[in-house]
């Protein structure tokens, strides 16, 4: 973070102390110290960086509102390189050296599963920044998760289809986080209703996709699903003129990818959580929080970010001082109503987030704007 | 299988594959003027593409301006690591794995500073000819990739005059070939390795800043180019620029008939199986011998 950020957090910190909450309230005491794991660097950074960004946020806010019962908060942010390995030394060092009460993290999924082994073992509270991965993370009972797992995405791309009456859908996807979705996607499409006429797959970060996107167009869908951390395939199917409307799961979904769609971004539909530009009532002050200070718009992952530190703060606060490790873990179990979603951490996918959750952003003129479809309860 | 397919994916495969003959050109270019593979050739593109973008966007250059400014900084790019490194390392006589890993160092240093002076986002440039199209049977290929395609065989060409043509093309074959004998002969092989490598960071930078209307650019296009370009080149020959031509040429046929052929989950398996094929029967390239005849 540079030093202007800092001073502009600083300076926004300082704002809600008087403004929204009134009084500055003081703390006191040993800060409380839990650890964090974000990628910051490598092929995770896109998400990392506004996590932290969040937390680093929240951090403050909740400081500045007394902390927790009077004692502040001191976020120990490491970067993991997006690299399952360095995790792992991070989670050790936060856990024995550092001393964390808690641990928030890591990005990405292969280090969530590879810190398992430190976390499970001693029953650590944490709060991962992933939906929940492969089977054996339902072991771990101390472990939330505050993002979607993809069977979540994947219904919420076919509740659009569906409010659009397209019966035959094309996919394009890619070989990564696609493929893991698109294996829902197959497993619910006839619940649906839905025909998979074309489903085309293409390498993480392949530089053209015009082909696949040419065998999803000769197959005539009545809508194109884009399942990719990439701006390609949108810009593919916009230069093959075709017509349909394209749904993009959540992945898709940052300025970083939408400014170099260019054309192809035009109406494209997104199933997400946080629209910064047109944000639902209940997200209003964290977006307003959010722009003040770091000047940029916040979306799911700063939200995430957000609730995460939100979530491990209040079960702490429950949990008392001196609480053990697993008192901290029942104390984060139950519903919570976060600026990304209404969490329910008791659920068996150790996040609970709702289909209702969902908000569709539709992009026009390279802006996200809001829809009014959401899925009822 | 349409005939419109078909066609829809000879026009990609003929549009990648001249991309992946740009860099593989380039590549070619620098090894048969220096001995030296370079694995940094997709970072002359993203340099030339990401100085484009900025001097258009940023400093309100016009585009044909930003282009030349785009090229030039390939070109002094180029030049900078010839003088700064190579030449210095080539002294010292370091190997030609020495210089491949120089080269792979100066890929993630370059790739890291473009993430962090110009920021994670991709960025597109307007593409030649406007945002029109060509269909011809169903099948749509852009104009912008007409150009790229055009621009393409045009510097194939250009590249072969000036090596066979030209008194500097034919001294820093020279200068490569034998060193020394050159050196007698009166040549300045240290300033004949400069220009090589000026001429690698040009077509690097040419390459960039054409495909970027149609992919997109960010920091870490470098390396993914560099694989394919360094695929093209191998199997077109690698001491012969025209056969990087030809061999990015048949590379982005063979991927995109590969994914109507078969499916486009196996598009990588196909592919790369027949570029097996090809290198099993032919190991020289697929214009291999015509190179070493100095082609």
């Amino acid at each position: 973070m540079s030093l202007s950020s800092i001073m502009r957090l600083a300076g926004a910190t300082a704002l809600v102390g008087v403004s929204a909450f009134a009084v500055q309230a003081q703390t006191s005491g040993e800060p409380i110290k839990i650890g964090a794991i974000v990628s910051a660097t490598g092929a995770g950074a896109g998400l990392g960086i506004p996590e932290r960004n969040g937390m680093l946020l929240a951090e403050k806010t909740i400081n500045a509102k007394g902390g927790i019962n009077g004692r502040p908060i001191k976020l120990i942010v490491e970067d993991d390189a997006s690299n399952p390995d360095t995790a792992l030394s991070k989670a050790n060092d936060l856990l024995f050296s550092q001393k964390v009460v808690a641990l928030i993290g890591p990005s990405l999924t292969a280090s969530t599963v590879a810190i398992g082994g430190v976390t499970h073992a001693n029953k650590f509270p944490q709060i991962a920044f992933t939906g929940i991965g492969p089977a054996v993370e339902k072991e771990r009972k101390c472990l939330a998760h505050i993002l979607p797992p993809q069977k979540l995405n994947a219904q919420a791309l076919l509740e659009y289809a569906k409010s659009i009456k397209a019966t035959k859908i094309g996919v394009l996807h890619d070989a990564g986080y696609g493929n893991v979705v698109m294996a829902e996607i197959r497993l619910l499409a006839e619940s649906y209703g839905v025909k998979l006429v074309a489903v085309e797959k293409f390498e993480v970060g392949a530089t053209d996709t015009t082909t696949q996107a040419a065998k999803v167009k000769a197959a005539q869908p009545d809508a194109v699903f884009i399942i990719a951390t990439s701006a390609t395939p949108f810009r593919n199917v916009k230069q093959l003129q075709m017509t349909q409307p394209v749904v993009a799961a959540i992945g898709s979904s940052s300025y970083e990818y939408v400014n170099a769609m260019g054309p192809g971004a035009d109406n494209v539909v997104i199933p997400e959580f946080v629209v910064g530009e047109d944000p639902l009532p209940h997200q209003k002050a964290f977006v307003d929080l959010y722009k003040q200070t770091y000047n940029s718009t916040p979306k799911n992952f700063e939200a995430a970010g957000w609730d995460a530190v939100h979530v491990m703060a209040q079960a702490i606060g429950k949990a008392g001082p001196n609480a053990t490790p697993q008192a901290i873990c029942d104390a984060m179990r139950g519903p919570y109503s976060g600026v990304l979603a209404n969490f329910n951490f008791s659920a068996d996918d150790m996040t609970g987030i709702p289909l209702s959750s969902f908000v569709f952003s539709k992009l026009v003129n390279g802006k996200y704007t809001r829809t009014p479809f959401r899925i009822a309860q | 299988m349409t005939l419109s397919l078909v066609l829809q994916a000879v026009f990609a495969g003929v549009t990648n594959g001249m991309v992946y003959a740009l860099v593989g050109m380039g590549l070619a270019a620098i090894f048969k003027g220096s001995r030296v593979i370079n694995a940094m050739q997709g970072e002359f593109s993203v340099i030339g593409a990401m100085t484009t973008v900025l001097l258009l966007t940023k400093a309100g250059w016009p585009y044909p301006a930003a282009i030349a400014g785009g090229a030039l900084a390939g070109a002094l790019v180029g030049a900078f690591i010839e003088v700064a490194f190579v030449r210095y390392m080539a002294k010292k006589n370091a190997s030609e794995d020495s210089f491949l890993l120089l080269t792979i160092g100066l890929a993630l240093t370059l790739s890291a500073s473009i993430l962090f002076f110009v920021g994670r986002d991709g960025h597109l440039l307007p593409p030649l000819g406007g945002e029109g199209v060509l269909i011809v049977l169903d099948a749509v290929i852009q104009f912008h990739a007409l150009w790229l395609i055009a621009i393409g065989i045009g510097a194939t060409l250009l590249l072969r005059t000036f090596f066979h043509r030209t008194t500097v093309g034919l001294s820093m074959m020279a200068a490569s070939i034998d060193a020394d004998g050159a050196a007698t002969t009166g040549i300045n092989v240290a300033r004949m390795r400069t220009f090589t490598f000026v001429l690698g960071g040009v077509l690097g930078a040419a390459g960039g800043i054409l495909v970027t209307p149609l992919i997109g650019v960010d920091y870490q296009l470098g390396l993914n180019l560099t694989l394919k370009g360094f695929a093209a080149a191998v199997l077109g020959g690698l001491t012969n620029p025209l056969g990087a031509a030809v061999g990015g040429l048949t590379l982005g046929l063979v991927e995109s008939l590969a994914i109507i052929g078969i499916s486009s989950s196996y598009k990588d398996v196909v592919a790369f199986s027949v570029l097996i094929v090809i290198m099993i029967l032919m190991p020289q390239g697929i214009l291999g011998r015509a190179g070493r005849r100095g082609g």
